[in-house]
């Protein structure tokens, strides 16, 4: 199994409104290291104000870390080169149908990444989006209609396309499958992990549903207050939790009780 | 004796060209002293029957029933002023965000303080003023807010939404309700946060005796605080039955999807595997199926569900489809 993304030391802090002799720093992350193979899905689990979107975030490259190294196939990715960083990795939102344009029809939507990355003419890239939008179990009419007229699961899929449309090896998901209803949540879940198993992505899965942590990731992510808390295999996490904020995490969505 | 009991309740949309059902034919009761979960997708119709209950909707609505009795009193039979007293007397409700609720432009305090009923206090008008502050004080101390003094200062804002949430319950606890509406109280909630809103609400059912109608999109998440549950989907009555009944025995396949969707409810589920799923996804409102509304996306579906099914009784466990999975088993 080859080493996709390795991450050293990365931290992030804040510098706080002061005075010069009264400095202060906000210590959003501390540092941190993890290391993410193809195939594999990497959950973080925490709660607000843990660290876990300010950790995408640098992951994906919309900030700059304080200290740390992220690489990628062992190349070291720099912070705002974004050229290089946003071929490779990719993001999905919490709210997909506030990140599509709703000015733009689907087909322009997914064509600005390709123009902007590749060198690709017009005939191939209408054929890379129409095999797709085929990929994530959309239909190649769709090209032609506008955001609104998809519902919240569609929109789900044409930000998932948008995603893997320039063929990246990590995908962040933010939240992503939070705001779904039970039913076209697990289609999704079914559509990345057949896409995981085709294409070998690996996957930055960020959620507060430990039902899906369990089920969909290998590794595992405990962050509380900007510190790693417990990370290991996920299983083992939650077989038996070792520190007692995990316990805790645990506890609040009473898993034992419906284990019964 | 029922505190609520409604029959065939349907809820239309006055439209241009012609009317669109929304709420078709659902039936639910509620008893004294219980916890009923109110699971449907978005766009089950869910909220619209809470509002139909509160009596909120507004002239593009139109509400029909077979019975609609709150207590014995037939609600569509009164006059809307006194409809509104039977109600707000009885009858609170909480919403899914308590931040949004809330005046940002006033305090805590007296925002509660409009909530308390003038008439629950005693004493003459100089006394008033003491006594409503320490019955708001009494309030958040029920709600389980022990910093009072702090909390009546602050603006919605400047707390978290968990503790707005409680502010919320509060509120609506100041009129001592024998029912509570909870609107997905819980969404966008951290777990943690979460835990303890439920927590809250069933303390409050058992010390209280007070029934709580909780709605929900996710069957998942409610299960473990709930007595029953009524699962609704597209506007039409599914299942209802207790809790156990519907988790572990469910007999309409749109139930079993739900739970066997849920990663949460298998736990014996190999990690990575396919989960089980309906496809196809939920009908909006202009182009609804006739019939049984699932039909397009039912694994069972035959000829018979182009006519909308009756409900069946067994044994308290109220089921409406054709093809139930009550005889597989």
């Amino acid at each position: 199994m080859t080493t996709l993304l390795e991450v050293y030391d990365l931290s992030k802090s804040y510098k706080l409104k002061g005075h010069w002799y009264n400095r202060k720093v906000n210590n959003a992350l501390e540092p941190l290291s993890f290391v993410l193979q193809a195939h594999k899905t990497l959950a973080i689990v925490g709660e607000v104000g843990s660290g876990k979107s300010t950790l995408a975030k640098l992951l994906v490259g919309a900030e700059k870390p304080s200290t740390g190294k992220i690489k990628l196939n062992g190349q070291t990715l720099e912070a705002g080169n974004f050229k290089q960083r946003c071929q490779h990795i990719r993001m999905i939102f919490q709210d997909s149908g506030t990140t599509l344009n709703p000015s733009l029809t689907i087909q322009k939507l997914l064509d600005e990444p390709l123009k902007l990355n590749t060198d690709l003419n017009e005939q191939e890239r209408i054929h890379l989006i129409r095999n797709t939008l085929q990929k994530v179990g959309l239909l190649a009419d769709h090209m032609n209609f506008y955001p609104h007229m998809f519902s919240g699961g569609q929109k789900q899929r044409i930000s998932l396309a948008r995603a893997i449309i320039l063929q990246p090896q990590v995908i962040i998901l933010d939240e992503a499958l939070a705001s779904l209803d039970p039913s076209l949540r697990s289609q999704m879940i079914n559509l990345l992990l057949d896409l995981q198993q085709q294409m070998g992505l690996a996957f930055i899965l960020i959620s507060h549903n430990l039902g899906i942590v369990k089920h969909f990731s290998d590794d595992m992510m405990v962050l509380s207050g900007g510190k790693v808390v417990e990370y290991g295999k996920t299983h083992e996490l939650i077989k038996n939790p070792k520190h007692k904020y995990t316990q805790k995490l645990l506890m609040a969505q009473n898993f034992q009780l419906l284990s019964k | 004796m029922n505190l609520l009991d409604i029959r065939n309740l349907s809820i239309e949309l006055v439209t241009g060209s012609e009317p669109i059902l929304a709420v078709d034919r659902v039936s639910l009761t509620m008893k004294e002293g219980e916890v009923r979960g109110l699971v449907g997708e978005s766009g089950s119709g869910k909220s619209l029957l809470a509002q139909a209950i509160i009596g909120v909707l507004d002239d593009k609505w139109k509400v029909h029933a077979d019975r609609f009795h709150w207590r014995g009193q037939d609600l569509l039979r009164l006059t809307p002023e006194e409809r509104k007293k039977v109600i707000t007397k009885d009858v609170a409700m909480i919403f899914q965000e308590p931040m949004a609720c809330l005046d940002p432009t006033t305090t805590i305090g007296s925002q509660l303080e409009e909530a308390i009923d003038e008439q629950l206090l005693s004493g003459n008008f100089w006394q008033r003023r003491k006594q409503r502050k320490k019955s708001i004080i009494r309030l958040l101390h029920k709600v389980g807010i022990k910093k009072h003094i702090e909390c009546i200062n602050s603006y919605p804002h400047q707390l978290t939404e968990a503790l707005c949430q409680r502010i919320m319950i509060a509120i609506a606890l100041a009129k001592k309700p024998l029912l509570l509406i909870a609107d997905e109280p819980t969404a966008a909630m951290e777990s943690t946060n979460q835990g303890q809103i439920f927590r809250l609400l069933s303390s409050l059912n058992q010390l209280k005796n007070m029934s709580i109608l909780l709605i929900s999109h996710d069957l998942e998440n409610i299960t473990h605080w709930t007595n029953t549950i009524t699962v609704m989907y597209s506007g039409q009555f599914v299942e209802a039955g207790t809790t156990s009944q519907i988790f572990n025995q469910p007999y309409h396949p749109y139930t079993k999807a739900l739970i066997d969707c849920s990663p949460k409810a298998n736990i014996h589920l190999p990690t990575k595997s396919r989960l089980m799923t309906l496809p196809g996804s939920i009908p909006i409102l202009q182009h609804l199926p006739i019939g049984c509304r699932l039909g397009p996306r039912c694994p069972r579906a035959q000829q018979e569900c182009v006519q909308a099914p009756k409900v069946t009784n067994h044994h308290g466990h109220q089921v409406s489809c054709h093809f139930s999975l009550k005889g597989s088993k």
